[in-house]
């Protein structure tokens, strides 16, 4: 689709291995991520796609195998790391601050780029306030990529789920990362909202040069959208590759079409 | 008609982030000030300043250290006693240990102090939350209190049990403390120290700091993954929090009982002040003061009110009457407006925006 | 119910450290007392004291388990209950019809704390909830002294309260205490099979679990909590005539539930047996903590030890002995 802009391989995962206690949820995953690219990770119910996004960014820890970042080979993510160090990500059951507007919430995305300390934010006159205002102009671009200037000071807690799912999204590029995890961005949305949102991946990946990692259920946005393909099924993984090829892999058909194996 | 935002363009982030934004309200204040700056003082009566102002103003401060930790950062404390009272030893031992001391300095020194014992006993609130934490802060209550009650080093070994604060002066001649000091000196200073802490308070709360909190509140594990600290963010609640309840137990018993003793600060105090949080609103500035003159009023309005009507109650009565009352408004404010008198103001600005049409 | 081996280390450890720390303080301190009989008679006193917690302790759980509220009113109930007891004994019913009539009284406040306040509240969260149980303590604080008055009332069950010798001679215990140990031990076995093997016992823990997924199932919630409310009255029914026998019914008898909160933490909200291990271990631990370890310190440390000992316990286990551990998920 473009592969002038798709670059080296940032993000490699090898062997990993998660269990819960007896359960084993990733069974020996390895794939790679290269930089700009839009890479989906798909498959049936409880394969353990978000699983594998939760050790990216370091909420769980893998038993076996390691990740390489940014060219550093590790065993485990830390979340504040991983925070600090360019991966931000969206959740599958909405994880925004119920209590706070959309304004705010996007700010908080801010977080880990606000440098004043509490006692200057007592003050406020003075470097905080100009750090307020400067981010401000950060967030307003998000809310005007977003389209959802109107809803900027309503709590977030009363706007329909679709609308949360685009704040969540705000948050997530008011990191400005390198790379975006996504879990489920079109979960529960019909077919308008499902557009836009296939959009605004495309313009982020497109304007910000952003590498997008997607969990998504809906084929025909993944085909659609992504560079390449990982398939999971039951924690193994069944197929590695461009859309195309992926579709066509007799195993990803045997799973999805549930022939036991 | 008279309060609305039409016409009122804010044209830079600046003037949308101000604390207060439209006109009327910024009259409001000027009016509120103005009455309690110049009105209160020249025209108030001893009654009015000692026994309603000066604990309503102190208590707005307990109040807004309690918001701080339990209604932005969302850490349930019953411990806010135990750290008034720290303030109020804390500035006892440096006015006496330090006679030359400014009684401003005295009373920093003392919230400093407090902080620093905030953050201990906030230690345990990084591995527990909810009502576990609730009990905890129990633990720091009570063991503050035994402590400066038991140690003699607190009261400087007094023999009496009973120790006052000593007398000091802000500027020259003018007395603050002790049995020299007017009422309305004391009114002022506590007004003033009262303000500029509530700024603070609100500067706090719309920065950074005060979104990293209710985020925490909200929903600490996402915070965490979008990279708030925990550690930081939930040991700042608990030192600023501690550091208002510190100066507010230093002015309560240095202005306006006179006398610093452990059992004006017990777990009854705690839960008053958690009540003020309750029905003034969690999370608003505002209500940490509407909740502070709802709860000093009630009792002298319950006091009252038999006279007003006619009746003729037994004085514990009416005290078993006020619990009786008390725990009934709690429970219809928590089923009316769960989040206070303060979201009942701030619905009827709504309603006030759109008088006189009904909608 | 399965007892994982880490919870046998940590009562074990517990049991090692009340044995040796008050031994090795004997050793070192000449303020301090220490030969074996004299050990003894402490820690069961302590033990036995902290049976009597855990009857409070017990009404907590009960309503936790079931409805996820933390009733922080169970003082106050304890204290009503024992108020109309003897309120009404003093009328002149004989007592055990007294007791009859509290029970009834207690269904009745059970309805009107469902009617008046849990019904208006499904769905909120757990701290407001918490924090409406506050407004019922206050008011049923209140209330009870105003119908009964609030003089000390004495409340006499027949029992000896003074201490008979024991092993020979050796050893002071109350009988009145070990007479509190049964009764609290009838009463969790009773609790026990009627959590785990009734109907209505089932459906306590699914309310407690999700009240919106177990209305949709056809629970009734307002029946569900009536009756948790009202076996959590008849406990502190319960729990009122054992302390109110042992130190009069009073005012601070709702006091004792603030007692009760380092056990609860120390056994886990949600578990019967935990309520009484953890009120042996706190009743054991600031008994002997305040003969054995104060008078190095200054003494009076009651006040304070259990909770220092919950802190220190919940820093290590949050979810206290045989609480449901905390699962977060994202």
């Amino acid at each position: 689709m473009k592969e002038w802009k798709i670059g080296d391989v940032i993000l490699a995962l090898d062997n990993i291995s998660l269990s819960f206690g007896a359960m084993k949820v990733l069974n020996n995953i390895s794939f790679d991520v290269k930089k700009g690219e839009i890479r989906s990770i798909i498959g049936p119910n409880g394969a353990g796609k978000s699983s594998m996004l939760n050790v990216i960014n370091g909420f769980y820890h893998p038993q076996e195998g390691s990740i390489t970042f940014r060219g550093e080979k590790r065993k485990e993510m830390d979340v504040h790391k991983a925070a600090a160090s360019g991966i931000a990500r969206t959740f599958q059951n909405i994880a925004l601050f119920k209590g706070m507007s959309t304004l705010d919430n996007i700010m908080t995305g801010r977080n880990l780029k606000i440098k004043s300390n509490i006692f200057q934010q007592a003050v406020y006159w003075g470097k905080a306030q100009k750090e307020e205002i400067e981010h401000r102009y950060k967030v307003e671009e998000i809310i005007d990529f977003l389209e959802i200037q109107d809803i900027r000071k309503t709590p977030v807690g009363r706007l329909p789920y679709g609308f949360q799912k685009r704040v969540e999204l705000g948050r997530a590029l008011a990191a400005e990362p390198d790379i975006l995890l996504l879990d489920e961005p079109m979960a529960g949305m019909n077919v308008e909202e499902k557009e836009d949102m296939s959009r605004f991946i495309l313009d982020i990946n497109d304007e910000f040069g952003t590498t997008i990692v997607l969990i998504e259920h809906d084929m025909g946005v993944v085909m659609d959208l992504s560079d390449r393909v990982v398939v999971l099924d039951y924690g193994l993984q069944l197929a590695d590759g461009p859309p195309d090829e992926v579709r066509n892999n007799q195993k990803v058909i045997d799973a999805y079409l549930g022939v036991s194996h | 008609m008279i309060y609305r935002e039409a016409g009122v363009y804010k044209s830079t982030y600046r003037a949308d982030q101000a604390i207060l934004t439209i006109p009327q309200d910024r009259w409001f204040m000027i009016g509120i000030f103005a009455v309690a700056f110049l009105l209160i003082p020249a025209f108030g009566s001893e009654y009015w300043l000692g026994a309603i102002m000066l604990p309503f103003l102190i208590l707005s401060l307990a109040a807004l250290g309690l918001n701080i930790l339990t209604g932005y950062a969302g850490q349930l404390s019953l411990g806010t006693g135990g750290f008034m009272a720290t303030g109020a030893f804390s500035a006892y031992k440096l006015a006496t240990s330090f006679p030359d001391m400014h009684i401003l300095l005295v009373i920093l020194g003392a919230g400093l102090i407090t902080a620093a014992v905030g953050i201990v006993f906030g230690i345990p609130s990084l591995r527990i939350k909810g009502f576990y934490l609730a009990v905890a802060t129990l633990a720091s209550q009570f063991f503050l209190i035994w402590m400066f009650d038991k140690f003699g080093w607190f009261t400087n070994y007094s023999a009496s049990g009973v120790i006052s604060a000593p007398p000091m002066t802000i500027i020259g001649d003018i007395f603050v403390t002790g049995p020299q000091a007017s009422l309305v000196t004391k009114y002022m200073f506590t007004l003033s120290v009262v303000v500029v802490l509530a700024l603070v308070a609100k500067n706090l709360v719309r920065s950074n700091i005060g979104r990293e909190w209710m985020a925490v509140r909200d929903m600490d594990i996402a915070a965490e993954i979008i990279g708030i600290p925990m550690l930081s963010t939930k040991l700042k609640a608990f030192a600023v929090s501690s550091f208002f309840c510190g100066i507010a137990g230093a002015l309560w018993a240095f202005l306006y009982t006179g006398s610093v003793e452990p059992l004006a600060f017990d777990v009854n105090r705690s839960f008053q002040v958690l009540f003020m949080v309750i029905i003034g609103g969690l999370g608003s500035i505002m209500g940490a003061f509407l909740g502070s003159a709802f709860i000093i009023l009630l009792p002298i309005l319950l006091n009252n009110a038999p006279n007003l009507l006619g009746l003729s109650i037994r004085t514990d009565m009416v005290s078993h009457l006020e619990f009786m009352i008390f725990g009934a408004l709690i429970i219809f404010f928590l089923i009316v407006e769960p989040h206070g008198l303060a979201r009942l103001w701030q619905v009827a600005k709504e309603k006030l925006r759109l008088w006189p049409f009904p909608h | 119910m399965r007892i994982e081996r880490d919870i046998i280390y940590i009562i074990l450890a517990f049991i090692a450290l009340m044995v040796v720390v008050p031994w090795t303080a004997g050793q070192l301190s000449d303020q301090i007392f220490f030969n074996w009989p004299f050990f003894f008679e402490v820690a069961i006193g302590g033990l036995l004291s902290g049976v009597m917690y855990s009857l409070v302790a017990l009404g907590f759980v009960l309503i936790f388990k079931a409805s996820g509220v933390f009733n922080f009113s169970q003082g106050a109930i304890v204290l009503f209950a024992a108020l109309t007891l003897v309120g009404l004994h003093e009328l002149g019913l004989p007592m055990w019809l007294a007791m009859i009539a509290t029970m009834g009284v207690m269904y009745l406040v059970a309805v009107a704390i469902e009617k008046l306040v849990l019904g208006k509240l499904v769905n909120q969260e757990h701290i407001i909830l918490f924090m409406a149980t506050i407004g019922i303590a206050y008011f049923l604080d209140g209330f009870g002294q105003i119908l009964w008055g609030s003089d000390v009332k004495l409340l006499d069950l027949g029992i000896s309260q003074a201490p008979g010798f024991y092993f020979d001679g050796l050893i002071l215990i109350n009988d009145f205490d070990l007479f509190a140990a049964a009764v609290a031990g009838v009463l969790v076995i009773s609790l026990a099979i009627f959590f785990q093997y009734t109907r209505i016992g089932r459906a306590l823990r699914a309310v407690a679990d999700d009240h919106q997924a177990a209305l949709s199932v056809g629970i009734p919630l307002n029946h569900i909590w009536i009756i948790v409310w009202t076996v959590a009255g008849l406990v502190g029914l319960v729990a009122g005539i054992m302390w109110g026998s042992k130190m009069g019914v009073q005012f601070s008898l709702a006091l004792i539930a603030l007692k009760a909160l380092p056990v609860l933490i120390l056994g886990g909200f949600t578990s019967v047996p935990g309520a009484i291990i953890g009120g042996l271990i706190i009743g054991a631990g600031e008994k002997l903590a305040e003969v054995f370890i104060a008078p190095m310190i200054g003494g009076g440390i009651e006040e304070w030890f259990a909770y220092m000992l919950a802190l220190a316990f919940l820093v290590f286990r949050p979810q206290g002995l045989f609480g449901e551990k905390i699962i977060e998920r994202v």
